[in-house]
């Protein structure tokens, strides 16, 4: 099998991680040799090159590119709670590239190829699935806007096109197209490129990643303050200690407009829930993840065979976590006006997760006014699915000290400069 | 033989005195196509355990087979189809006849499944196998997804709906609320009602009584006290129902799940105080076998024999560490079954349980193997504190008793029973009355809990009495590792690894193994997984903590959840007239409108050339009085508004603070204070919200009134060159260009309908009267403009033919020609924009703007070629790249060729510049900018006539 034949069979790799393979497996299951760590525990350093605070798949993305693109290793991932606790858990874990705006495709676009090649890249399998990405429309408005998008997106040679309900009928048997749905389904934008993934997975491949590279991760490690002199950051407080460093990297979500008033930066970042839920598994049969706006769901099946529900943020900014009781029955009700066989279907679980929203609905990538302080945040409700491409471009941004082609419209200088981001374009009309 | 059934084998004992089958009444199921019979009362476990079954289903990694092991709603290994419902408790639900249960997921049978030969290779599958293979080449990824998806777990999805409604919803609002209708939840209720509260009590279990009904006879003649004196309060009780969730402000979901005539039905309770009385679920025990099919715990063989008299086994090792195992071993004995009791207080263990398609034997701590066919287990409880976890508690490990306490809680919540404390039952009944006394004083004294704001105080200071806990030995995993998570397939020994491989809290391990994410969500298996990832740490169970419990606490039905679908739709009063006449519908947002009736194009062309009407009733209406209402119109529209005179209409453009084109609509001043708003039709709640906002939080002081009458008015707009003469035979109003000028507006009779509002305005760009028509009257005036326009060559046009009519004449519709960051600059609409007033919505944002310039404005756009229409959304490119694109197009049949409005860049917006349109089918085509937005009548003089 790939991998076997490469010497990293045989444990000795120095406390890290070896390398995963079929052949590795089976050594283990017959020997009964266990696995090592996938990433090891470390005392905190009095300072490191690079202090990251947030252990989502942002921090470690940024993390590993740090160290396997620049060399840069010297690097701390702080966690107030365990890796992949805060939105990197509680996503519904699509993927997709189709977005309107050449810059926002560009950029999803390449996540979506780091995406593709994360398994082999991080030898880790993140088991993602390219079963398709629909986006359903149930009035002519939302037709025009995944027109708008499939045109777009078609220019810069991303895979979407417009297509009619007898299309969405065969992709998704179970529903309901007829003209006697409340909000009959007029067509579809169906991009085959977009999927599912495990989102667990790809943290800790990250982590894992990071780690084989001598990146230290420090979970239950929460950042109480951001140490700024004269114009520059020179360290962070955190509930273990001091630590000084002159690169201060906040990737966090949720709180990031908290973490980031720590070194004096402003934000325009307003926070909401997002909730979603599970069902109970049952046998494959929806294999495209499905969106409508018109219904605020989208619903996809997992190889395990439950289905995942997402829908849109909350009305209201808060920083609960909390699950509703009136989400879960409206999510219902929209579930079963698109797929009605599905009412005896059980709701196992839910949660939610919180959402930084900006003005524009896109992120805030870059330097700041703080010398040495970097952002990374902002990221609503489309974090997960930038996770690779922030990682690396933030990376070379601080590699570098220029910022790449791709995240320079996502500047924090934007707000001050006019020069917004024009996905809400397709928020706001897509509705 | 197989193991999967032992014919012949069969286990029904004599009647027992609790037993709730009923024996006159014996009827036929099937089990995997093959007939059996059961009792009214058994459930389908107990009726096929009667049966000799013993295996229901096949482990979802491993697929090994798995019988009873709790014989309650909670059975991991008893999930079965029934007819076309998947994932059936099939320990919880009772068998009805003629039902035909099957297995789930086995493929081809349950006796012989495929994936038995994963059992072969488990050495192999450890925890997070698939995340260390599958890697490479990752061209195969998609072939081992569809292996991997055959694994799923879980019954099959139904194919069609349910052809009637089966699910509803109820609304309660209960002083008290009790969830759990054991011996301490009955007399909480009882003494709650007794106190004067209105009481709900809600109990999983098909009947009252909690362990007391498989109890001994001294248990069943307390519960029947317990049952007469509930039967004699005012309680209401639910039993087969479940508190599944509880929300912010005391909320309950309560799942009913056998409501008379419904599958399921979501009963959503406002609670003044809940009483948490939901007791304890007996934990399992992690040693080796623990999973085959004759491992069953000590509630699970006790309800067996006494609740459905069936006899469990022949030759059972009991292992007990308490009085609920003793009492287990008593009631086997009776039934007949040999016992060999390890007695765990006394050093008793077992090693490991021996057997492959069942049990065999156990080998005990001694070393000795005892043969067996029924492993019993009786080493301790896991206290449901799910319900106390989502009001707010964090609950804490108490060693002594190897389980969890409530430590904290809000004053609406109170907990009693087992969960509370141990002691006998008169103890509990004494600590579950205060209990029920406390809640229904919390409840119904003045300013009680009930909207207050409430403190949360420690759980000792809740005026109860404290119950004292008895010591209970920590038993979690014997001298062997086994399954930890059933329906997961995760054994204590995969949690271990995790750990090692740095997956070392709960929620690592938890996330890594998938332990506790399977369909009792943990809650038979949690706390054995926190001892798991504990022991392999070194930490204790109370440092390693549980992991969040998340609603609901049982699983709810989409359909319940749901319940009834109130999605409303509205139509206008002169709906019944567009259904006669043949209009085909448009579903606009809740709104069904007529598209057409038939033919569009000449629907433009006799509004061109004589006169339509179309019903318009879905433009937002709001009424607006009161002398601030200027300043509101001054702070909301980009233009001014100050000097309106009575009678004028004006078009009014409105912007978000960030500058971007929110609506638009005309409003009319009809008196001095009075005003008639109107806006799209889309954005009419909206924009009402957006006012309110403003006035409330903004302006409180401001003296204005806002009423939304957009269904209070029928609207109609009669338009074309002939309008004038259709109208003003049936109106007192003087329809003479000087009497009633263009953008005017006049109240007066319509159709002998008196206080109808009419303004005259061109959305079509043709001499045209709005009219707004109190509602109840719609039908007759439209009706009567018709007849009256019928020698005018009048025709009803629809959506389609006016979306056409504005696209000649150039007029916006924001949200199409506009979009989330279009600012009104870019809309065409920067003449409107009056920056010297003081101050309006929107003004830094757009004073901004005219500084830098636009970066894309609207331009009406021709092909070259007359006949090519670009779809609406075709790509303006340069270069291969997008600068723009067509937000609206149609044919026009006024001039016989496509006319357009489109965003281009400022450098491409001269008129008369050729621009490349790139269609969806891949051509490109040449337009050109034209002078004017308007295509048709650039000059107005239609509109103004």
């Amino acid at each position: 099998m790939a991998g076997a034949g490469r010497g990293h069979g045989n444990g000795a790799t120095n406390g890290r991680s070896p390398r995963y393979s079929a052949w590795d497996l089976a050594r283990r299951g017959l020997t009964g040799e266990a696995w090592p760590p996938a990433w090891r525990k470390h005392e905190l350093r009095p300072s490191y090159d690079v202090v990251i605070i947030g252990g989502g798949v942002h921090g470690l993305a940024t993390a590993h590119y740090l160290a396997a693109n620049h060399g840069i290793t010297d690097v701390a991932v702080l966690d107030k709670g365990y890796i992949g606790g805060g939105g990197s858990g509680r996503n519904t874990a699509i993927l997709r590239s189709n977005y309107l705006t050449p810059e926002g495709i560009a950029f999803y676009d390449r996540s979506l190829e780091l995406y593709r090649g994360l398994a082999a890249d991080l030898n880790f399998n993140v088991m993602f699935s390219q079963r398709g990405h629909m986006t359903l429309a149930h009035n002519d408005a939302s037709l025009r806007t995944m027109r708008w998008r499939a045109e777009v997106n078609k220019l810069v040679g991303v895979d979407s096109e417009v297509i009619d309900p007898d299309e969405v009928a065969k992709l998704v048997p179970r529903m309901d197209v007829s003209s006697e749905a409340r909000y009959p389904i007029l067509g579809a934008l169906w991009h085959p490129p977009g999927g599912i993934i495990r989102h667990d997975a790809v943290v800790w491949g990250y982590a894992r990643g990071a780690d084989s590279r001598g990146v230290q991760i420090h979970q239950n490690t929460e950042v109480l303050g951001i140490d700024v002199v004269a114009g520059r950051v020179t360290g962070v407080q955190t509930s273990r200690g001091a630590v000084s460093a002159p690169i201060v990297v906040n990737c966090t979500a949720g709180w990031s407009s908290l973490i980031s008033d720590m070194a004096g930066v402003e934000m325009p970042v307003h926070t909401f829930p997002l909730q979603a839920a599970v069902t109970e598994p049952v046998q494959p049969f929806l294999d495209p993840v499905v969106v409508s706006g018109t219904l605020h769901v989208y619903v996809s099946q997992t190889d395990r065979g439950e289905l995942v529900f997402g829908a849109s943020v909350d009305p209201f900014a808060s920083y609960s976590t909390r699950g509703s009781l009136e989400f879960i029955e409206g999510l219902a009700g929209h579930v079963l006006q698109l797929m009605p066989s599905l009412h005896n279907l059980r709701l196992l679980r839910q949660w939610a997760g919180l959402c930084d929203m900006t003005p524009d609905y896109s992120p805030i990538m870059g330097p700041t006014p703080v010398e040495g302080f970097y952002v990374d945040v902002g990221w609503g409700t489309y974090g997960f699915k930038a996770g690779p491409v922030s990682g690396e471009q933030m990376a070379a941004c601080i590699a570098t000290g220029a910022t790449p082609e791709l995240i320079a419209p996502f500047a924090l200088s934007r707000f001050a400069a006019g020069e917004l981001v024009g996905e809400k374009g397709a928020a706001a009309v897509g509705h | 033989m197989t193991a999967a059934t032992t014919p012949g084998a069969a286990t029904r004992l004599d009647p027992q005195p609790g037993e709730v089958i009923d024996r006159t009444d014996r009827f036929a199921f099937t089990w995997n196509g093959v007939e059996h019979h059961a009792y009214r009362g058994d459930t389908i476990t107990s009726a096929l355990a009667a049966a000799g079954v013993r295996v229901f289903s096949r482990s979802f990694k491993y697929s090994r087979p798995r019988g009873i092991l709790t014989a309650s709603y909670l059975d991991p290994g008893c999930t079965v189809q029934v007819d076309d419902e998947p994932n059936v408790r099939g320990s919880h639900r009772r068998i009805a006849p003629g039902q035909a249960v099957t297995a789930q997921n086995v493929w081809p049978s349950l006796d012989r499944d495929v994936k038995m030969a994963n059992q072969a290779v488990g050495r192999f599958l450890t925890a997070g196998f698939y995340y260390k293979t599958f890697i490479k080449p990752q061209r195969l990824w998609p072939t081992y997804q569809r292996v991997l998806q055959r694994f799923a777990a879980g019954g099959t999805a139904p194919d069609t709906a349910p052809d009637r409604l089966r699910y509803d919803k109820r609304y309660a609002h209960p002083d008290v609320l009790v969830a759990g209708g054991g011996p301490a939840g009955m007399k909480a209720a009882v003494a709650a009602a007794k106190h004067g509260a209105k009481v709900l009590l809600v109990e999983e279990e098909h009947e009252l009584g909690g362990h007391l009904r498989y109890g001994d006879t001294g248990d069943l003649d307390r519960l029947a006290l317990l049952r007469a004196e509930v039967a004699a309060s005012d309680v209401e009780v639910l039993t087969d129902a479940v508190v599944a969730g509880r929300y912010d402000g005391n909320l309950f979901a309560v799942v009913e799940r056998s409501a008379p005539g419904l599958t399921e039905r979501l009963t959503k309770v406002r609670a003044g105080v809940a009483i948490v009385a939901a007791g304890l679920i007996e934990r399992p025990y992690v040693v080796e076998g623990n999973d085959l099919p004759g491992v069953l715990l000590s509630t699970a063989v006790r309800r067996l024999i006494n609740l459905h008299a069936v006899k469990p086994g022949n030759r059972a090792v009991v292992l007990t560490a308490n009085p609920q195992g003793d009492a287990a071993i008593a009631d086997l004995q009776r039934a007949g079954v040999q016992v060999w009791a390890e007695d765990a207080r006394a050093g008793g263990d077992i090693v490991r349980i021996l057997g492959r398609g069942g049990v065999v034997g156990v080998e005990v701590g001694d070393g000795r193997k005892v043969p067996c066919d029924l492993v019993v287990t009786a080493t301790g409880w896991t206290a449901t504190t799910s319900l106390l976890n989502m009001a707010g508690d964090r609950p804490v490990y108490e060693p002594r008793i190897a389980r969890f306490l409530p430590s904290q809680l809000p004053d609406d919540v109170l907990v009693t029973g087992g969960l509370a404390g141990d002691d006998d039952l008169d103890e509990l009944l004494d600590h579950a009355r205060a209990a029920g006394e406390l809640a229904a004083e919390r409840a119904t004294e003045p300013g009680s809990v009930r909207g207050a704001a409430l403190p949360v105080r420690p759980i000792v200071d809740a005026c109860l009495p404290a119950l004292p806990l008895h010591d209970h030995p920590a038993m979690f995993r014997g001298p062997t590792h086994g399954f930890v998570d059933f329906s997961e397939d995760v054994g204590s020994k995969d949690l271990a690894a995790a750990v090692a491989e740095g997956y070392d809290s709960s929620e690592l391990a938890k996330r890594y193994t998938t332990a506790t994410m399977g369909p009792s969500q943990g809650k038979l298996e949690t706390v054995n997984a926190v001892a798991a990832v504990a022991e392999a740490t070194g930490i204790t169970i109370g440092q390693a903590g549980t992991t969040t419990w998340r609603p609901p606490y049982a699983p709810i039905t989409l359909g319940a959840l749901a319940g009834r679908n109130f999605e409303p739709v509205r139509v206008s009063p002169m709906q019944p007239w567009h259904e006669v006449h043949g209009a085909a519908p448009l579903v606009a947002g809740a709104w069904i409108r007529p598209d057409h009736y038939g033919d569009p194009a000449a629907e433009v062309r006799a509004v061109r050339d004589e006169v339509g009407i179309i019903d318009v009733t879905p433009i937002g209406k709001l009424d607006l009085q009161g002398p601030d209402v200027p300043n509101l119109l001054e702070l909301l529209y980009v233009n001014k508004w100050q000097k309106l005179d009575v009678g004028r209409v004006r078009y009014g453009v409105m912007c978000a603070e960030d500058g971007v084109v929110l609506d638009d609509g005309v409003t009319g001043r009809l008196g001095p204070d009075h005003y008639l708003m109107s806006t799209t039709s889309s954005g009419a709640a909206g924009i009402w919200e957006w006012i309110e906002n403003w006035l409330q939080t903004e302006r409180p002081g401001w003296d204005v009134h806002v009423t939304p009458v957009t269904t209070a008015y029928a609207s109609m707009n009669l338009a074309g060159p002939r309008s004038r003469d259709v109208l003003a035979p049936l109106t007192d109003v003087d329809l003479s260009a000087d009497a009633f000028g263009y953008m005017h507006v006049r109240t007066g009779t319509i159709a002998a309908v008196e206080d109808c509002v009419l303004w005259r305005i061109g959305f079509t760009g043709e001499l045209s009267y709005e009219l707004h028509v109190p509602a109840g009257y719609g039908l007759h005036v439209w009706e009567t403009l018709l007849a009256a326009g019928a020698d005018h060559g009048i025709r009803a046009f629809g959506v389609e033919a006016q979306r056409t009519l504005r696209l000649e004449k150039g007029h916006l519709i924001v949200g199409q020609d506009t979009d989330g960051l279009t600012k009104a600059g870019s809309a065409g609409l920067g003449g409107l924009v009056k920056l010297d007033k003081p101050n309006f919505v929107g003004k830094p944002e757009l004073v901004w703007q005219q500084e830098v310039g636009v970066t894309s404005t609207l331009v009406a756009l021709q092909p070259v070629d007359p006949t090519e229409v670009p779809p609406e959304a075709s790509q303006i490119v340069v270069a291969g790249r997008t600068v723009g694109r067509i937000t609206s197009s149609r044919r026009s049949p006024t001039l016989g060729r496509g006319v357009c409005l489109g965003q281009v860049p400022p450098d491409l917006a001269a008129p008369g510049t050729h621009v490349t349109v790139r269609l969806p089918d891949g051509r490109d085509i040449v337009a050109v900018v034209q002078q004017h937005l308007a295509h048709v009548d650039p000059e107005g003089a239609r509109l103004r006539g």
